[in-house]
């Protein structure tokens, strides 16, 4: 009986194995290593913000409720997308999200740009009991998050790990992480104007659930959606029409 | 040489084509490389044979 | 537990009493916090499985002769944890289904609310049933097909228990809502890096019995086995990649953002469904079809090319789930062209599993296993072509988002993975326990049938409601307006979602009628050994080991 290369191969499954992992990770080699320097082709946004503490606790709330199994924050490049949620989304919109919500089943509507579309009065009750908003809605009904007070004292880690994954987050940002949260959610007091300041003047500062006293995680959650669509105007500058894809040589 | 993101996109896409058309002809090869031919039918049937315990 | 030698019963001591110290500092980490809990239930199993193994501990040596038969302990202990891990999964899943149809069904609690629990649902059926069968049928069909029994007594324990303890952590953090939202792999970061080391084991066990084997040939569902071993691992550590807040708290962040996380996900997601829910449960069918047809496979040559082809293929697909998003058009393309190529090996894999049972029949019209096992290669076939027909650039505009996807899933899930694996179970459970049959023909046949009902409402319901949708969303009146808003198209969905719940139960009530079945058959007297050369007998001794191992 004599060996050839294949028999070899496979009688030692250290080969075979080889040769699985050789044919399984080339795909996916070849479709993500691009996506890396695909910071080379998104054009430079200029306004395009960061999350602050309250958004960004927010963000966290709707990813633990699974938020994303039923609402996507992905607006396809197709007429009757565009025409019911808004221009359609860019990459750069998701740049800083860790991890990307694009979702992928609209059993709710897309929420990509759900932000400014509603008051923040509309989004409590709503999440209170989406019945008394929208009287055919299947959601389920989040009211125990008015109740519930949001973990202030976690905001610095979470920031500092957002930073460690490539979200510029300054020292000063994370150091003030908590007073930001509390100035975002509290109008008018001593720490609002530092928000304003390191976020921009267009963060909204709003009792969000409406109690200027205490930060619960309804506060954070509405303030989370009131942001989306809204870190860049990048998004309704472009020019493209509906139909027309994405540039197909990138 | 500039590694743009260009070069890397045009990279994929040459490099996994060439990378597939070998791939599967080594593939076929092996599938019907006339000495595997007793190989492939001894083991079709190998799993009838009396298993009621590991051989010695 | 009774065949473990000393030295291993040292081994499994020393890293229980590890896991118990681990357990220990993570509950004192952790405090209240969803981290000190699982720190608790880490400690709990490990001490519990301590108590088992203790009360064996310093019994008598194990028998000589265990070595020269297969090692089935495990095996009967994973066939109890795939049947109870498909009732809780399938239960979660009917209970999620209605609440679509009824959203008070989840009493206003945060724990039973949608969001929740479907990941319960999808985690207690894929990784919970699913991954049990999967070990549970590969150490069956290895042992046989290599002549060779496991490696060792240890390690096929310590990877069965190690990976019901991360599904225990993975499906309990959901409750408690703890969850990176990557979708198929919820669970936080501590648990994804015990899933690595219990992968680890799993992989040396199974290289470790291979080298032992007496053929010098390794037969194909072997390959389909280490596939789904080996890329499921490269798969889970590239997606997984994350940074935790801080090492006493369960939150992390992935390292991945935006338009590359979306990538790394669906990389992660379509080949979760290529090599965990494709490429497994093909072994069992490459096993267990020619062994209750009674025929060989029709064409071996033809399984090696659909392998290399599957292997090839599905890891370029997964860009298919992004079509007409921010994802670059071009990789969108290449998704979509190797999804319409997959159809190649898909159907040469399905063709296979028909043909070999063209000529025998007969026994699918009498054998409800072999019917099982029949209908899930057949439902293979339409929900690979399918999965195919949805690539493509146009189709998927209309059916993405909607329920066609969720239809699509659940005939792969319903009518491929599920029926394959109770196939290989009412194959595998008469021989494991030395039985001539199941304990009753009638409940196979009952079950049979309310599967195949079920699947089949479930997914004529979800086909109908998610093009409904997909047409209603895209509807446009002659003056260019959208004529339905997005509520008119979910009142539209009331009707399917109180159908596909129904399914669901149907199904549900399968896989209970199931478990029964398999127990009475444990439960049954054993018979009389039968002649030597029978495909059964290994004689009495064997027939002691069940209760030791229970």
């Amino acid at each position: 009986m004599t060996d050839t290369p294949h028999r070899k191969l496979e009688r030692s499954a250290t080969g075979f194995m080889l040769a699985i992992v050789a044919a399984a990770s080339v795909g996916g080699i070849v479709e993500i290593a691009p996506l890396f320097t695909i910071d080379n082709t998104v054009e430079n946004v200029e306004d395009m913000r960061l999350y602050t503490p309250l958004e960004l606790a927010g963000r966290d709330i709707y990813v633990r409720e699974g938020c994303y199994a039923c609402h996507s924050q992905m607006i396809r490049t197709l007429r009757d997308d565009v025409e019911r949620y808004g221009p359609y989304s860019l990459a750069v919109e998701s740049k800083y999200d860790h991890p990307m919500l694009w979702g992928s089943k609209r059993t709710g509507p897309d929420l990509a740009r759900i932000g400014g579309k509603y008051s923040d009065f509309w989004h409590v009750a709503h999440l209170s009991n989406p019945r008394d908003v929208v009287p055919e809605s299947n959601m389920p009904s989040y009211r125990w998050l008015a109740t519930t007070p949001l973990k202030l004292g976690n905001l610095p880690l979470m920031l500092q790990a957002q930073r460690a994954v490539g979200v510029p987050y300054t020292d000063d940002m994370i150091a003030n992480a908590s007073a930001d949260a509390r100035g975002q959610a509290v109008p008018d007091s001593d720490q609002s104007a530092g928000v304003s300041e390191r976020y921009g003047a267009a963060t909204q500062i709003s009792a969000f659930d409406g109690v200027a006293t205490n930060i619960t995680e309804m506060d954070a959650l509405v303030a989370y959606l009131q942001v989306l669509g809204q870190l860049t105007k990048a998004a309704y500058e472009s020019t493209a029409a509906p139909e027309q894809m994405p540039n197909p040589n990138n | 040489m500039d590694f743009t993101h260009d070069t890397i996109v045009a990279i994929s896409k040459s490099w996994g084509l060439f990378y597939l058309i070998g791939f599967s002809i080594c593939v076929i090869v092996y599938t019907f490389l006339p000495s595997n031919r007793k190989r492939f039918e001894s083991a079709e049937r190998e799993i009838f044979d009396k298993e009621d315990g590991p051989w010695k | 537990m009774g065949q473990l030698t000393s030295g291993e019963r040292d081994l499994a001591g020393l890293v229980l009493v590890f896991m118990a110290v681990i357990g220990i500092a993570m509950a004192a980490m952790g405090g209240m916090e969803p981290l000190g809990i699982h720190g608790v239930m880490v400690l709990l199993c490990s001490v519990g499985l301590l108590f088992v193994l203790m009360s064996s501990a310093f019994g008598p040596a194990p028998d000589p002769a265990r070595l020269s038969k297969y090692y089935d302990d495990p095996i009967k202990v994973g066939v109890g944890f795939t049947l109870a891990w498909a009732i809780f999964g399938m239960f979660i899943g009917v209970w999620a289904a209605a609440q679509l149809a009824w959203p008070s069904l989840n009493f206003d609690t945060s724990w039973a609310s949608f969001g929740r629990i479907r990941p319960a649902h999808t985690s207690g059926v894929i990784f919970g049933f699913g991954g049990n069968a999967l070990i549970t049928t590969s150490y069956h069909v290895v042992q046989r097909t290599s002549r060779a029994r496991l490696a060792d007594q240890f390690s096929p324990w310590f990877v069965l228990l190690g990976f019901n303890l991360f599904c225990l952590i993975a499906v309990s953090g959901y409750f408690l809502g703890v969850t990176q939202s990557k979708e198929y792999a919820e669970a936080e970061w501590y648990a994804d890096i015990w899933l690595v080391v219990v992968w680890v084991a799993y992989f040396v066990l199974y290289v470790r019995t291979l080298a032992r084997r007496k053929e010098p040939h390794i037969y194909v569902a072997n390959w389909y086995y280490m596939a789904f071993i080996l890329v499921v691992a490269i798969l889970h550590i590239v997606n997984n990649l994350a940074v935790p807040i801080s090492f006493t708290q369960a939150k992390s962040y992935t390292i991945w953002a935006g338009v590359q996380d979306s990538m790394v996900q669906w990389w992660y997601g379509h080949n979760a469904v290529a090599f965990f829910l494709t490429a497994g449960f093909l072994a069992m069918l490459y096993y267990y079809l020619p062994k209750r047809a009674e025929r060989p496979i029709f064409s071996y040559r033809l399984s090696i090319l659909s392998f290399w082809g599957i292997t090839f293929f599905y890891m370029w697909a997964g860009s298919h789930h992004l079509h007409y998003t921010a994802l670059p058009h071009w990789v969108q393309n290449l998704g979509m062209t190797f999804s319409v190529m997959l159809l190649v090996p898909s159907w040469a894999s399905a063709g296979n599993a028909l043909l070999t049972l063209n000529g025998a029949w007969h026994k699918v019209r009498d054998d409800a296993t072999l019917r099982f096992i029949m209908m899930a290669a057949f439902f293979y076939g339409l929900s690979t072509f399918e999965g195919s027909f949805l690539a493509i650039r146009p189709v998927n505009s209309l059916s993405h988002y909607t329920d066609w996807t969720v239809g699509h899933v659940h005939a792969g899930a319903l009518g491929w993975v599920a029926m394959i694996t109770f196939g290989s179970l009412y194959t595998l459970v008469p021989s494991i326990w030395k039985r001539q049959r199941m304990y009753s023909a009638t409940l196979v046949e009952v079950h049979f049938w309310l599967a195949l009902v079920g699947t089949l409402i479930y997914v004529f319901a979800m086909w109908n409601s998610g093009i409904i949708q997909g047409l209603m969303w895209r509807t446009y009146s002659e003056d260019n307006a959208l004529v339905y808003s997005f509520v008119d198209t979910l009142v539209a969905m009331y009707p399917y979602y109180i159908a596909r719940a129904f399914g669901g139960l149907l199904f549900l009530i399968g896989a209970v009628v199931a478990s029964y079945n398999v127990w009475m058959t444990v439960r049954s007297p054993s018979p009389a050994p039968s002649p030597a050369g029978d495909d059964l007998p290994i004689g009495e001794h064997s027939a002691t080991v069940p209760s030791a191992a229970e």
